[in-house]
């Protein structure tokens, strides 16, 4: 029962990562109907940037700094790279009105990010402190590692704030409105242009803030975005590309099938069940768990 | 140089096709022929594989690379020497003959491509690209964790082809490899030049108007699936040869994404693109050893930048500074002689009608219903053989999904809708295209990237029956079949006035151009039933005059037409009987004049009650006005 009970919460702590980047595709999908193929890569920066200021690289111990510093600054560079991700890769697809070309632009554009972040700081894997501390707590007989449980929290946090950013406020509602339609919302004075760049900073942003969170349960290198990024864009399909509560059942459904099959089944195939239920949804439910059905009009 | 004098040296070019058989004499060292000159023989034939899928198709496959590892595992474990695999825990090493390892691989590699096909039936963008990378990645799972099929990432060592005591290793690979790529790219270029190759294209730009013309979009979409799945299974058997070693590792999805980007450098749907672009891939990062760190980023930048600044690729690029050199392509030649045949030819280029009495079209109670909408509520309509008959009605009255319920976009609700006296309800968009219903579009539906021609020749799809193998190897009949069609395409062109835009693209025409050219790609599925959805929106005045004319010229070979309009003064010329719908349902059929002194039809033409004829007939004109400002917008979907 305890077993269970801790297989539950890590799985949930490793699926609360994946909604949490599904979630960043979910915002720049809802504005601009791409996928930022370089969120899991941008959350490998923000990993990166946060080891940098927090960690000793030579001692493997951290530096005994505050955590926010780390925070502040992912937030700012990941922002940036964002905005950066959007005007040279998203923007001209979205000019040129190409079907694909933003598939493969985000996918250059995170070759590069992971390119030049082997070569210029290193291609190894580090392990980063849980500013929590790295031993498992006794709650009810259960081992919990905190940071699983701050994991848990922050992102569940996360996907409501924004959300209720987005249902509430005049901005969040200029969100959806470019989303429904960008020509209409240009005429009641939205700046467009803006709502996109601001969705693609935001959804950048939130991936960094992944990056930070999932560190201490994983390590810290230049490849830890990849399967992440497509776990993610896997549980954002299965939630429903345009649901951001989806995106949270997708990235539980995604986490406990992990965690199980490792367990029981065996480590390699961990992954297989979670895409498996992919190319099922797809077949069946082509808008996902929670998407909204689309009418094609002739 | 003109054109003659380039065709003179055609077979100088044959001559120069064979030279790299040669390399293997000349004394070059073994890394530039066996490293370099053959990988990029091989990968070129997997870019060419990917190219089927998304060039053609315009689907995107990023987990092309697990088709690849079908060939390659097959050659590895079906012939690999157990002398030389006395590690791993793999055991059954077959040693079977080449050439049946091959056939096995590319038989795999092609039941693989059904499956990922299957996904993009139903998917597309975004949704179709993250289960081909789930396709890959379940693929390269497969090969680390069976260890004792595949040695997992101890990998499989291979010997050399073989052939009584001589091998084709090292340089005289080349002689397989390059054989194997030609081979490859007669096969695209035929592709590129048949019906098939045309049926894909035309599921890129518009899938119901390829379904319209009589292409079956499911069944040729999963055909190219399945074949560029058997062409990169090809490319891995070559591939297992060429290394001689495999290993889970090459399978990944960068291997996938490498090919994409490959593909893009050199230019979709070409050879030379797939070449060129594949040989920069593989040559870049040795040529310039400063870039061997950095060469993911070199390509990162190069890929974006080729995405944006050369859309066609290298290969699109040398083809402009072709045509700026020897001028571009002049279609004179090929113009008089189609002219000469097709003078020499009289009757018209479409089947005339013989009716036998029976309604071509009914719609019993034919009702349709969007969750609380009803777009068509219990629509009687019967249009008899040969005859014009017009539907109209204001905005919204359900005009659109009458057209949409006979061509079978939909399914109706209730009710029944018989064509040819068949029950249509279930008949899908294709079926009914081959039973000879037409139709054009309300929104252009052109193929925009192809010739006029060639979009022609789209419609005339049914009329082709080369099996795919002759397709495939080109063999004469094939182009014997292609160049009879193509006069009747031209001819097509002719009937509606077109044929001196014959080898314009598409996307170049007036608006009224294309409309023409719709009717024309109607016509040439040889129908009995024509229906022409809002024909003369945004047409001027002229033209309308123009467009009446090849109706009734059309009229007089016995096909019935529907004329669906809001142009009152066009449908009263040339309609023998006119029905009226208003917010989904009939309020008026008869003959014109008795339609327009009815009540309901000016009512809701006018919203008023003022009850007179000229009142009606004066109502047309505001609506025409109102259509005549509608952009074009069709043709506009492009590719990558």
């Amino acid at each position: 029962m305890a077993e269970l009970l801790q297989l539950i919460i890590s799985g949930t702590a490793q699926g609360m990562i994946y909604a949490l980047i599904a979630f960043g595709y979910n915002i720049t999908f809802s504005t601009s109907r791409t996928i930022n193929f370089s969120l899991g890569n941008l959350l490998m920066v923000g990993g990166v940037v946060g080891f940098i200021l927090y960690m000793d690289k030579a001692t493997g111990q951290p530096l005994g700094r505050t955590i926010w510093l780390p925070i502040v600054a992912v937030l700012i560079v990941n922002s940036l790279l964002g905005l950066l991700v959007y005007k040279t890769s998203v923007e001209p697809s979205l000019k040129r009105n190409s079907e694909y070309s933003w598939v493969l632009a985000t996918l250059a554009f995170g070759l590069i990010v992971r390119n030049l972040v082997e070569q210029l700081w290193s291609t190894n894997d580090y392990r980063f402190s849980s500013p929590l501390g790295d031993s498992p707590v006794r709650i009810a007989g259960v081992g919990v590692y905190p940071q699983e449980l701050l994991i848990i929290g922050v992102s569940v946090f996360i996907v409501f704030a924004v959300e209720l950013f987005r249902r509430k406020t005049i901005f969040g509602k200029a969100v959806s409105a470019v989303s429904e339609d960008k020509q209409t919302a240009a005429l009641m004075g939205i700046n467009q242009n803006f709502v996109l760049q601001f969705s693609f900073m935001l959804s950048t942003a939130i991936a960094g803030i992944a990056g930070i969170l999932v560190a201490p349960i994983t390590f810290v290198s230049a490849s830890m975005g990849l399967t992440l990024g497509i776990k993610a864009y896997a549980v954002a399909i299965i939630g429903g590309l345009e649901s951001g509560y989806g995106m949270l059942v997708g990235g539980l459904l995604l986490g406990l099938s992990e965690t199980f099959t490792a367990r029981y089944l065996s480590t390699g195939y961990k992954d297989t069940p979670g895409f498996i239920l992919l190319i099922i949804v797809i077949l069946f439910m082509p808008s996902g768990l929670f998407g909204k059905k689309v009418i094609k009009k002739v | 140089m003109s054109a003659t004098a380039l065709n003179r040296l055609k077979p100088l070019f044959f001559v120069l096709l064979l030279l790299p058989m040669a390399i293997p004499f000349i004394g070059l060292n073994d890394y530039y022929v066996h490293g370099l000159f053959c990988r990029i023989l091989v990968y070129t034939i997997f870019v060419a594989s990917l190219d089927l899928v998304v060039g053609y198709i315009g689907d995107i496959s990023i987990g092309h690379a697990g088709l690849f590892a079908f060939g390659a595992y097959s050659i590895a474990i079906l012939t690999g020497p157990p002398v030389l695999n006395t590690e791993g825990s793999l055991t059954f090493l077959p040693q079977i003959p080449f050439l049946l390892a091959m056939v096995v691989g590319i038989v795999l590699a092609a039941l693989a491509g059904l499956v990922l096909g299957f996904p993009s039936l139903r998917a597309s963008g975004p949704y179709l690209a993250v289960t081909t990378i789930a396709f890959g990645l379940i693929i390269n799972t497969i090969l680390t964790e069976q260890e004792t099929l595949t040695n997992a990432t101890k990998g499989i060592h291979v010997g050399p082809i073989t052939v009584g005591d001589f091998a084709f290793s090292g340089q005289k690979f080349v002689w397989i490899a390059y054989p194997a790529m030609l081979l490859v790219m007669w096969i695209m270029h035929n592709f590129g030049r048949s019906f098939w190759g045309r049926a894909f294209e035309a599921i890129k730009f518009s899938s119901i108007a390829a379904e319209a013309s009589g292409v079956r979009r499911n069944y040729f979409k999963i055909a190219a699936f399945v074949i560029s799945a058997a062409i990169a299974g090809f490319a891995g058997a070559l591939f297992a040869q060429l290394d001689q070693y495999v290993a889970p590792g090459t399978f990944g999805m960068d291997f996938s994404v490498l090919a994409l980007m490959a593909l893009i450098f050199g230019g979709l749907r070409s050879n030379l693109g797939n070449f060129v672009g594949m040989a920069l891939v593989v040559v870049l990062p040795d040529s310039v050893p400063a870039f061997a760190d950095y060469r993911l980023t070199v390509f990162g930048i190069l890929l974006l930048l080729a995405l944006f600044f050369l859309p066609t690729g290298i290969a699109g690029l040398l083809k402009s500074i072709w045509y700026k050199f020897v001028g571009a392509p002049d279609h004179s030649a090929q113009r008089a002689e189609l002219d000469e045949v097709a003078s020499s030819m009289s009757g018209v280029p479409f089947k005339s009608v013989k009716s036998d009495g029976a309604d071509v079209l009914s719609l019993n109670q034919a009702t349709m219903k969007f969750g609380g909408l009803t777009a068509v509520n219990g629509l009687e309509l019967k249009i008899k053989p040969g005859q014009i008959h017009g539907l109209m009605g204001p905005n919204g009255s359900g005009k659109s999904t009458t057209v949409n319920l006979i061509t079978g976009v939909y399914i109706p609700t209730s009710g029944g809708v018989q064509i040819f006296g068949q029950d249509a309800r279930k008949m899908k968009t294709y079926t009914r295209a081959k039973n000879g219903v037409g139709r054009t579009f309300q929104n252009l539906q052109l193929f925009g990237d192809m010739t006029v021609l060639d979009n022609v020749m789209v419609g005339l799809h049914l009329s082709f029956k080369s099996p795919l193998w002759k397709v495939m190897l080109g063999l004469p009949s094939v182009w014997i079949e292609e160049r009879e069609l193509r006069v009747r395409a031209y001819r097509l062109l002719q009937f509606v006035n077109m044929s001196h835009l014959a080898f314009s693209k598409a996307n170049s025409l007036a608006y009224g151009q294309a409309r023409r050219l719709e009717i024309a790609r109607a016509l040439a599925v040889n129908p009995s039933l024509l229906l022409l959805d809002e024909p003369a929106a945004g047409l001027t005045g002229g033209e309308i005059g123009e467009f009446n004319e090849i109706i009734r010229n059309i009229k007089k070979e016995g096909i019935a037409i529907l004329l669906i309009e809001h142009h009152m003064d066009m449908l009263m010329e040339v309609s023998e009987e006119i029905t009226v719908l208003d917010f989904g349902k009939k309020i008026a059929s008869g003959a014109p004049a008795t339609v327009q002194a009815n009540p309901a039809v000016v009512k809701a033409y006018l919203g008023t009650d003022a009850v007179t004829a000229d009142a009606a007939s004066a109502a047309g004109a505001p609506k025409s006005v109102a259509n005549s400002s509608e952009p074009p917008d069709g043709g506009t979907k492009g590719g990558l």
